[in-house]
């Protein structure tokens, strides 16, 4: 009788911890698909035109690296520009690369912003990679990855 | 036009003309994706997000953004804006049922 | 026998903070950067609103506890207290029920949102304040902390724990769950709260959050308002005394 409570309560414990891993592909067979889903490359094809994306150091993107919760993980994107009418970003582009719509947001800048940068809270499904994706006035994609880890858990 | 609550703040709260200030956005939205299931019911809460979000100062349009409903409950939307003058900085947002709601502050640089 | 087998169990379930979830200093500050807009601050809009509407504002509330309202935020800064008008140790949503009721209005619930937007409304008027509550001002609060002592180290429930099972000095900082389990004196949960809740999305408050702790750690529950939990507060809330109040708070 003791023994076997011990042994719940130890396997209620492990249980507990965890930290959400990649979703399998069974998993993303499982869940339900919205009517906005839409995979990363899909999402790259039809925002470049197939053009395809370069990392640069031009586009810094700050998300934590360790997510307390994947239900507000904020976000910033701060991309090197001049923001002037002839050299600007035209366009910061998030994507939650294994959610199953990878879209978060695409904000469209203009030189009134003076410093190209976007700031949210995104909802994360589980560990993945957060892609930021600068477009540039001279037609360049330019991009960022942040790996975040998404720890579920905690008490209360 | 909706009755949705939000919130403009401005950082830093005094500035200059041409001085770039940060501009935080925030919004009491439930982003609801439409792919969670009510515990009681088990049925499907309808999608409700926003998906459009535009920025006008005195009328013009600074910035213009596309949502998804991947954002957070109660979504933030931060951007710089540098300080032409005087004036008023709008915020419009639309969700995906077409509601339409805004927000506005007074822009008054120190000098 | 049975009870230093769970109690152990409890301990193995705890990890020491390794890197695995030990926050970053870059993280920390991405986090501490997010009290710049906190989503609650919309509703502690609408709290005002609701005090201003049903209580008579800030002006009506210094009025019905006797103080000026220049001295009103420091005199928040030391609830709960015993308030002699209602006979009883509270907390400001309480006294707020009251005045609801006197000024010809059915009060919000204790439970209820609108009740905790007015509360961390109220709450943030003394922000920035040390947190002075005096656990010796009278004996209707010595007896508040003392049952409040008794309340968090009791050991009760499924699992035989206590508040103090982990929230004891030698197990702060261990992992429990995925997160360090915190120093509530340290980290000032009695002037962080009421907070937003992320996993949550809503405003919540202190009575309310040991609710949430104490149906996961199969306590049984304890009503916001009821003598015992307010004495909890007192006694956790003393815990940061000196603290400084910045209301709302943000967490998980």
């Amino acid at each position: 009788m003791q023994r076997r409570s011990f042994l719940r309560n130890m396997a209620a414990a492990v249980a507990a911890t965890a930290v959400v891993p990649h979703m399998s592909m069974a998993a993303d067979a499982a869940k339900p698909k919205g009517p906005n889903e839409m995979s990363l490359k899909a999402a790259i094809d039809a925002l470049t035109g197939g053009k395809g994306i370069q990392t640069s150091s031009k586009v810094h993107l700050k998300a934590p690296e360790i997510a307390e919760n994947g239900a507000v993980v904020p976000v910033k994107i701060d991309v090197d520009s001049p923001m002037t009418d002839k050299e600007y970003v035209k366009g910061i582009y998030v994507f939650a690369t294994k959610n199953n719509n990878v879209r978060c947001a695409s904000v469209h800048l203009t030189p009134a912003n003076g410093e190209a940068s976007f700031g949210t809270r995104i909802k994360l499904g589980g560990t993945q990679d957060v892609l930021a994706v600068a477009e540039m006035s001279d037609g360049s994609f330019l991009s960022a990855t942040q790996n975040v880890k998404v720890t579920i858990g905690g008490c209360g | 036009m909706g009755k949705v609550k939000s919130l403009i703040k401005v950082k830093p709260k005094k500035y200059n003309v041409g001085d770039v200030v940060k501009v935080d956005f925030m919004v009491m939205h439930p982003m609801e994706t439409g792919m969670r299931k009510d515990k009681k019911t088990g049925q499907l809460i309808p999608a409700e997000y926003i998906n459009e979000v535009k920025f006008y100062f005195n009328d013009a349009l600074i910035t213009d953004m596309q949502i998804w409903e991947s954002l957070s409950t109660n979504p933030l939307f931060t951007i710089n804006f540098k300080i032409p003058g005087s004036g008023e900085l709008k915020v419009v947002f639309k969700d995906n049922k077409g509601e339409v709601n805004e927000k506005s502050i007074a822009i008054k640089p120190k000098g | 026998m049975r009870k230093a087998l769970l109690a152990l169990a409890a301990t193995a379930g705890l990890v020491m903070a390794g890197e695995q979830f030990a926050m970053s200093d870059a993280d920390r500050a991405m986090y501490a950067e997010m009290l710049e807009a906190n989503p609650a601050e919309i509703m502690l809009e609408e709290g005002g609103e609701k005090l201003a509407e049903l209580c008579g504002g800030v002006a009506g509330l210094a009025k019905y506890l006797g103080v000026s309202e220049d001295d009103l935020p420091k005199y928040i800064a030391g609830f709960p207290r015993y308030v002699e008008k209602l006979g009883a140790v509270v907390q400001l949503d309480q006294v707020m029920q009251v005045m609801m009721k006197e000024n010809g209005h059915a009060p919000f619930k204790l439970s209820s949102k609108e009740m905790f937007a007015m509360l961390a409304y109220v709450k943030s008027l003394a922000n920035e304040e040390k947190i002075n509550i005096d656990v010796n001002a009278d004996e209707h609060i010595k007896a508040a902390y003392v049952l409040g002592k008794e309340v968090f180290e009791t050991k009760r429930g499924g699992r035989g724990l206590a508040c103090l099972s982990c929230h004891s000095s030698d197990v702060i900082g261990s992992v429990l769950r995925t997160q360090p389990l915190p120093d509530l004196g340290k980290q000032v949960s009695g002037g962080t709260w009421p907070a937003y809740r992320m996993t949550k999305s809503s405003l919540r408050t202190l009575q309310r959050r040991f609710q949430g702790c104490m149906n996961n750690a199969l306590l049984a529950v304890i009503p916001i308002g009821s003598k015992e939990m307010v004495a909890l507060e007192v006694y956790v809330t003393n815990m940061a005394k000196g603290g400084e109040i910045a209301i709302p708070g943000l967490k998980r």
